[in-house]
C-alpha cells in the first residue's frame, strides 16, 4: 500500500494519525504499573520508513512535474465570513493550484483547500454533475464546478458564489428561496384516479416521456434562477426551475386532466409563468441542458389556450 | 389566493394582448413612419396636409386604432417592467391605477387632437 | 441577455415619445399657424433631425426584435433564436444608415 503511487495523500495523512495514536496510548501504557513499552517491531519501522520514502518521492514528482509543465493555474476566489475578523468583509484570496490534464473547476478547489487554507468552503457531493450542490459562478458565468474543465477559462479564474442570493460563507449560499419556489409548484405525482383492473403500473406511451425526458432532467442547482434577471428583481417569480418541475408534471398524462389544470392555476399566476421575458440566461447556464425557455414558453402557450376557453 | 382566482384576469390576459397588440403596431408604426418621413418628408408637414390626410374616414381611423394599441402596449410595458422589478403591494396598486388613468388621458387627448386635425369639431 | 435589456430600453424611449409626441400634435388645437410654426421649427433644428433618426432606429430595433419575440411565443425557430437577435441588430442598423440621407434632407 505504501507504495502503490496513486495512494491519495489523504490516506497517508490517515495512517499517520492512526500511528500518533498508537504512540500515545504507548505513553498512556506507561503510566500503567509493570508492562513492559513494545519496540515498534523491525518490520512496522521499514513498513513506515518505506511509507515515508514512497510519499517524499511522489511529492518530488509532482512538484518536478508540475515545473516540466510549467503550469499552475491562478485562481481568484472569493471569501466572506461574517463570523470571522479578517472576512466580514468580502475579498478575492489568490491560489496557484498546479495544473493537471482533465483538471475540473471543483478538483482545483478542492486542491486549495486541500494543501492551501482548509477554511475555504464550498459545497460539493458527488462530483459526477448529478447532486447538484457546486454551482458556482465562473469568470462570469454560471457553471457545475464538477463537470467544467479548468482550462476553458481565461486566467486569473474568477470564482465567486452565485448571485443574486444570500452568501453564507465564501462559496456557500442560501438556497432556502430556490427551494420555496420549487415547492410552491407542488412538484410531487399525484394523479386524479389510480388504474383499474387492478394494475399496479401507471403506464406512460414511450412518446409521452420523451416528451417530459428532459424536464425530468434537473438538479436543482440553482443556475438558472441566478441567471434571471426577472428572479433578481421580482422576489414572488416561481423561476425557471419551479415552473420546469411544473411543465414536467403538467405534461405528464399519467397524472388526468383535473391535477393538469390545477397545476396551470398555479402558474398562471402573475408571477409564475408571465414573468418570463425570454431572456434565455437559464437555458445557456442549464447545466443539464435542458430547454427551460422552451418548456416555460409551452406552458404560456398552454394557459393562453385554456383561458381564451372560459365561453 | 384570491390573486388568481378569476383566472381570466391571471397576467395571460395581458400577455396575450400584449402580443395581439403587437401584431397591429408592427403594421401601424411602419406605415406611419413610411408615409411621414419617406412619402412625405417631415420637413414638409403643415396643417393643410394634415387636414387632407385626417379627412379621409379609413386614415382617421387607422390613426386612432394606433393611438389605442400603442397607447395600451406601451402602458401594460411599463407596468410589466415594474412588475418585474419587484413592484408589490400597494405601490403597484397605486402604478396600475395611475397608468391606466394616464392611459386613457392620453387616447382622450389624442382623439381631441385627431378631430382637430380632421377639421371636426364637437 | 442583451435583447432583453435593449427591448425594454427601446420601450421606454418609445412610450416617453408617444406621449411626447401626443403634446407636440396637440397644437394642432390651437389652429393652423400654430401647428405649422411648432412642427416648422423643430424640423429646422439638426439636433431634432438627427433625433428623428435615433427614433427610427430605436422603433425599427424594437419592430425587429418584437416579430423575432412573436415567433419564440409561437415556439417557432427557437434553435436560433439568438442568431435571429443579431440579424435585427444588424438590419437596425442597416436601416437606420440607409435612411440619414432622407432624414437629414432639407436641412
Amino acid at each position: 500500500m505504501s507504495t502503490d503511487p496513486d495512494a491519495e495523500t489523504g490516506v497517508d495523512a490517515e495512517s499517520t494519525t492512526d500511528a500518533d495514536v498508537e504512540s500515545s496510548t504507548d505513553t498512556d501504557a506507561e503510566s500503567e504499573p509493570a508492562v513492559p513499552e513494545p519496540d515498534i517491531s523491525s518490520h512496522q519501522q521499514r513498513r513506515m520508513d518505506e511509507k515515508h520514502e514512497g510519499m517524499a518521492e511522489r511529492d518530488a514528482e509532482a512538484a518536478a512535474a508540475a515545473e516540466a509543465d510549467g503550469e499552475t493555474t491562478h485562481l481568484r476566489i472569493f471569501r466572506y465570513d461574517p463570523e470571522v475578523e479578517g472576512k466580514t468583509e468580502p475579498r478575492f484570496d489568490d491560489f496557484q493550484v498546479p495544473y493537471e490534464q482533465g483538471m475540473t473547476v471543483l478538483d482545483a478547489l478542492i486542491y486549495a483547500r486541500d494543501h492551501y487554507d482548509s477554511t475555504l468552503t464550498f459545497r460539493h457531493s458527488c462530483q459526477q454533475g448529478v447532486c447538484g450542490s457546486d454551482a458556482l459562478f465562473v469568470n462570469g458565468s454560471q457553471y457545475l464546478g464538477c463537470k467544467t474543465q479548468l482550462n476553458e477559462f481565461d486566467e486569473p479564474v474568477r470564482i465567486e458564489p452565485l448571485p443574486h442570493q444570500d452568501v453564507v460563507k465564501d462559496l456557500v449560499v442560501d438556497m432556502q428561496h430556490f427551494y420555496d419556489q420549487m415547492d410552491a409548484v407542488e412538484p410531487y405525482f399525484e394523479p386524479d384516479e389510480l388504474p383499474e383492473d387492478d394494475l399496479e403500473e401507471q403506464r406512460q406511451t414511450r412518446e409521452n416521456r420523451e416528451k417530459i425526458k428532459l424536464s425530468t432532467r434537473c438538479i436543482q442547482c440553482g443556475a438558472c434562477m441566478s441567471s434571471c434577471n426577472i428572479a433578481a428583481g421580482d422576489n414572488e417569480y416561481l423561476g425557471p426551475a419551479a415552473l420546469n418541475k411544473a411543465y414536467r408534471f403538467v405534461m405528464d398524462e399519467r397524472e388526468g386532466e383535473q391535477r393538469r389544470e390545477e397545476r396551470l392555476e398555479i402558474v398562471e399566476d402573475e408571477h409564475g409563468v408571465w414573468r418570463c421575458q425570454t431572456q434565455f440566461s437559464c437555458t445557456e447556464v442549464c447545466p443539464k441542458d435542458i430547454p427551460l425557455t422552451e418548456h416555460i414558453q409551452e406552458l404560456k402557450r398552454e394557459a393562453v389556450k385554456e383561458d381564451i376557453k372560459f365561453w | 389566493m384570491a390573486e388568481y382566482y378569476s383566472s381570466f384576469e391571471s397576467g395571460g390576459t395581458r400577455w396575450f394582448l400584449q402580443r395581439v397588440t403587437a401584431v397591429i403596431l408592427i403594421g401601424t408604426l411602419a406605415f406611419h413612419f413610411f408615409l411621414l418621413h419617406f412619402v412625405n418628408h417631415a420637413a414638409d408637414i403643415n396643417f393643410a396636409g394634415t387636414q387632407a390626410r385626417m379627412s379621409q374616414v379609413g386614415y382617421f381611423t387607422t390613426m386612432v386604432v394606433f393611438l389605442v394599441t400603442a397607447t395600451f402596449h406601451g402602458v401594460n410595458g411599463i407596468y410589466n417592467a415594474l412588475v418585474n422589478q419587484g413592484l408589490s403591494g400597494t405601490p403597484k396598486r397605486v402604478a396600475k391605477y395611475g397608468l391606466t388613468i394616464a392611459g386613457l388621458l392620453l387616447i382622450g387627448q389624442g382623439i381631441r387632437v385627431a378631430l382637430a386635425m380632421a377639421g371636426i369639431s364637437l | 441577455m442583451w435583447a432583453w435589456v435593449l427591448h425594454k430600453f427601446t420601450g421606454w424611449v418609445l412610450v416617453g415619445y408617444l406621449f411626447t409626441h401626443i403634446a407636440v400634435l396637440s397644437t394642432a388645437t390651437g389652429g393652423a399657424t400654430l401647428y405649422n410654426d411648432t412642427l416648422g421649427g423643430l424640423e429646422a433644428l439638426a439636433i431634432v433631425r438627427l433625433l428623428e433618426v435615433g427614433l427610427l432606429a430605436v422603433a425599427v430595433f424594437h419592430i425587429l426584435n418584437g416579430i423575432r419575440l412573436l415567433f419564440i411565443d409561437l415556439g417557432l425557430g427557437l434553435d436560433r433564436q439568438d442568431q435571429s437577435f443579431y440579424a435585427s441588430l444588424v438590419i437596425t442598423g442597416a436601416i437606420a444608415v440607409a435612411s440619414v440621407p432622407t432624414f437629414l434632407g432639407g436641412l
